[in-house]
């Protein structure tokens, strides 16, 4: 019943979105994950929560932050000293896995490229996630989350019928990656064991999304064509697309994939007359005059509410779906019931509910066993427990700078 | 060097897009996946876009796409001969994908408790839209209602118009991506203490908790948007129309200095509206209107090549032709030519992470039923058995 990745150390030198991410799947699961930050180089998401740099310990509270970065322990030690950069190789010794978010240069200028760090660690796996990958002629570009998406060529192919490319509204590309590190990290623990040495695992979260898109890439290749945009309808099914429902801003989708779920859907709306219309009497005539089926279906829409829309049409066998806001997706009865968010603790920061790990390992669940670390709070464990460090040596890091039990407040404004 | 998931052996009964695009990484990485497609075929092959717009089972793109690397077995899981053969398969198998609701899946003999009595160390994956139990769990599903209710859907589009989805079946895809995750932390476990599992992935548990800093801001701070930004999430962040296609700008507060420069108005370096994070935003409107008209006026690789210079971070929104000319993509040889009997040569993303040269493996989508044969008989049935399974002669 032991956690798939008990017994793994993971060293997390990632910041903001993608990499936190993928750091705390590590830590939901089991591994024990070390998260590195500079006292002057902290995660710029612990200033951008909203709370008054006037509070005490605010940059423990960052609810975004706290969210991205449970399961963790917090050392801080500023990698660009030379004392700094042994402490980590130090560390990285005695761990399984290191994961980074930088730009493809910045490990290599610290002295921590993937040889350096093997050579400390001959078995370590190393994980890389910039944006468009360690090499390259454009790997030293800049890139953030929304630009995975226009990189991979997402927002192309996003946006309504006949019009222009359309950003997906966040930024996509940062959880798309996270959500790969633990396969990406599993691989990387198998390959260590069959062979013996380490591996420098580089993903592109560009190339990692492009993924996503495929098809429309191979369609290309063949066929010479680029597709437009196509808002809410699909290729092949009618009706496909978003109705307005009673309330302010509030839709349903409504997809049908047959003929039976169409005359299920003609029936709740109480419009059977629609079946004998030959306008509507196959897939692809309704695919040809899908617009002509919208105003019927939203005058019925538009009278019931959004949830209502959907579990009457879901009764009866009609792929039915309410557009929910994030105060629903809170509330919602099925992730409720699934258990997906769940009350935490935190010393600083209070109690509010954060999302439970996602996937049910039915045998060996994942578990929020730690709230989000405050800034440097496990120094002691790390240093003293971990390194085996004296209380001397402990002492000289703190006075020379390399660590600090309190962020430098001056960075990131 | 052998392949990083070279020995597992994956039964993919998987239709369309969310547990084809699993297997479609397990075999890329070198897992030996049996597709087993019902008579007639996955549906993904009815879909297009087909190979010049003519309908064909073996050149459907999608298809071609999410199904490289593996090997076909045509399979009747209605009948009981073709459930009879799938167990056997079952028995040597390290891993089953499938994405049905939890009632067929049972009625197809997809029944974890049955296959661990065949297989104590099997992992079944099951990717369904809600998870295999709750109000929800039978409710009917595909890309664009899982979207919805999902809560991403409700962010993306234009404030004045109504909520849209974005292109193709990301909804699938990230239930594909977040099963080969959670499969391979399994087939860890496995590996430890020689017991399998059941895998129950909701896509919606996937994707609500990932709405950037929405939930942890309406939970803890109390905050909620509800509103769509369409392009112009801010004067910052956005998708600005320039000469020829669009150009993307995220400008996190540091990269605001290189922003400016890059984009030819150091003055603004200067302006006191747009001294801190704070004064900008302060000024987003004045500010906004700057970015769309230096935009307007830039070709699309032109500012693409100045914000690679001066390290900002600007894009420009790349078309399947700028994926298929990209320098970046050529130099790292993401993109992999694969020759397809039927559909014939095209380009094909590559491993969705790099980890050796020889990591990834680059096979075409296999012909209907191409497998059948083979693999049953690998799995010691009979000729008679075999004719029995549903396949067509």
């Amino acid at each position: 019943m032991t956690a798939p990745l008990a017994g793994i150390r993971v060293i997390d030198l990632t910041m903001v979105w993608a990499g936190p991410l993928g750091t705390r799947l590590l830590g939901d699961y089991g591994a024990e994950v070390i998260k590195v930050e500079g006292p002057g180089q902290w995660d710029l998401l612990r200033g951008l929560g909203g709370i008054p740099r006037t509070e005490p310990r605010w940059y423990n509270r960052a609810a975004y932050f706290n969210h991205n970065n449970r399961n963790k322990y917090s050392a801080a030690i500023d990698l660009r000293q030379e004392a700094g950069r042994d402490l980590l190789l130090k560390l990285l010794a005695v761990s399984d896995v290191l994961v980074e978010n930088y730009r493809a240069n910045v490990m290599g200028n610290l002295g921590l490229s993937f040889e350096e760090v093997r050579a400390v660690n001959p078995r370590i796996v190393y994980v890389s996630m910039p944006g468009h990958g360690k090499t390259g002629p454009e790997a030293h570009y800049v890139t953030y989350g929304t630009n995975v998406e226009q990189l991979a060529g997402l927002v192309s192919i996003s946006g309504y019928e006949g019009g222009e490319p359309l950003k997906t509204g966040f930024s996509y590309g940062d959880p798309t990656s996270g959500i790969a590190v633990p396969a990406a990290v599993a691989l990387g623990l198998q390959q260590v064991k069959r062979t013996g040495e380490g591996v420098h695992i580089d993903m592109a979260q560009r190339e990692n999304l492009t993924g996503f898109v495929g098809e429309y890439l191979v369609d290309y290749s063949m066929n010479g064509e680029l597709r437009a945009p196509a808002g809410n309808t699909h290729p092949r099914f009618a009706p496909h697309g978003v109705y307005r429902c009673a309330g302010e801003d509030r839709w349903v989708t409504v997809a049908c994939e047959s003929d039976e779920q169409f005359a299920a859907l003609c029936r709740v709306i109480q419009r059977e007359e629609l079946l004998e219309d030959p306008r509507f009497s196959t897939m692809a005539a309704r695919k040809a005059n899908e617009r002509a089926l919208h105003p019927a279906i939203e005058e019925w829409t538009s009278k019931r509410g959004h949830y209502e829309a959907m579990h009457i049409l879901q009764r009866h066998g009609v792929p039915a779906g309410a557009v929910l806001t994030i105060p629903e997706v809170m509330s919602d009865p099925q992730l409720r019931s699934r258990g997906a968010w769940s009350e935490q603790v935190h010393p600083d920061a209070g109690t509010w509910e954060v999302e439970t790990p996602p996937w049910n390992l039915t045998r060996t669940p994942g578990h929020a066993r730690l709230p989000a670390p405050g800034f440097a709070e496990h120094n002691g464990y790390v240093f003293r427990d971990v390194l085996g460090l004296d209380e001397e040596a402990i002492a000289r890091l703190y006075a020379d700078g390399v660590t600090a039990d309190e962020p430098n407040v001056q960075s990131h404004t | 060097m052998p392949l990083p998931l070279e020995g597992i052996r994956v039964l993919e009964v998987g239709t369309f897009v969310s547990a084809p695009y699993c297997g479609r990484l397990f075999a890329g990485y070198g897992a030996d996946v049996i597709k087993v497609e019902p008579p007639g075929g996955d549906l993904a092959r009815a879909h297009g876009p087909f190979q010049d717009g003519e309908p064909n089972p073996e050149t459907s793109a999608l298809f071609l796409y999410l199904n490289t690397n593996k090997r076909s077995v045509e399979l009747d899981l209605g009948s009981q001969a073709g459930r009879d053969a799938f167990l056997r398969l079952a028995a040597d198998a390290d891993v089953i994908i499938e994405n049905y609701r939890p009632g067929d899946a049972r009625a197809l003999g997809l029944d974890y408790e049955r296959l661990r009595a065949v297989n104590p160390r099997l992992v079944l994956v099951s990717i369904t839209a809600y998870g295999q139990e709750g109000p929800y769990a039978e409710y009917r599903s595909n890309n664009l209602v899982a979207f919805a209710m999902g809560g991403q859907m409700f962010l993306t589009g234009d404030p004045d118009k109504p909520p849209v989805k974005n292109g193709g079946y990301q909804a699938d895809y990230q239930g594909g991506l977040n099963a080969f995750s959670a499969a391979n932390l399994a087939l860890l476990a496995a590996e430890r203490d020689g017991e399998g599992q059941h895998v129950d992935i909701s896509v919606q548990h996937c994707m609500a908790p990932i709405l950037e800093a929405g939930v942890p801001f309406y939970a803890y701070n109390g905050l909620w948007l509800g509103q769509r930004r369409g392009n112009l999430m801010s004067s910052f962040m956005g998708v600005y129309p320039c000469l020829d296609g669009q150009v993307g700008v995220h400008v996190m507060a540091r990269n605001w200095p290189p922003f400016a420069e890059a984009t030819g108005h150091p003055e603004w370096l200067e302006d006191e509206r747009y001294a801190t994070a704070e004064s900008r935003r302060a000024h987003d409107d004045v500010l906004m209107a700057e970015v769309i008209a230096w935009a307007a006026g830039m070709r699309k690789k032109e500012a693409y090549a100045l914000g690679g210079e001066f390290r900002a971070p600007i894009t420009f929104i790349h078309t399947m032709e700028d994926l298929l000319e990209s320098p970046q993509l050529a130099a790292r040889g993401f993109l992999r030519r694969i020759e397809h009997p039927v559909a014939g040569e095209a380009s094909y993303p590559g491993p969705p992470w790099w980890m050796g040269p020889d990591a990834w493996r680059d096979g075409p989508a296999p012909l209907l039923g191409a497998d059948t044969q083979a693999v049953l008989s690998e799995a010691g049935l009979s000729e008679a058995e075999i004719a029995r399974v549903g396949a067509p002669a």
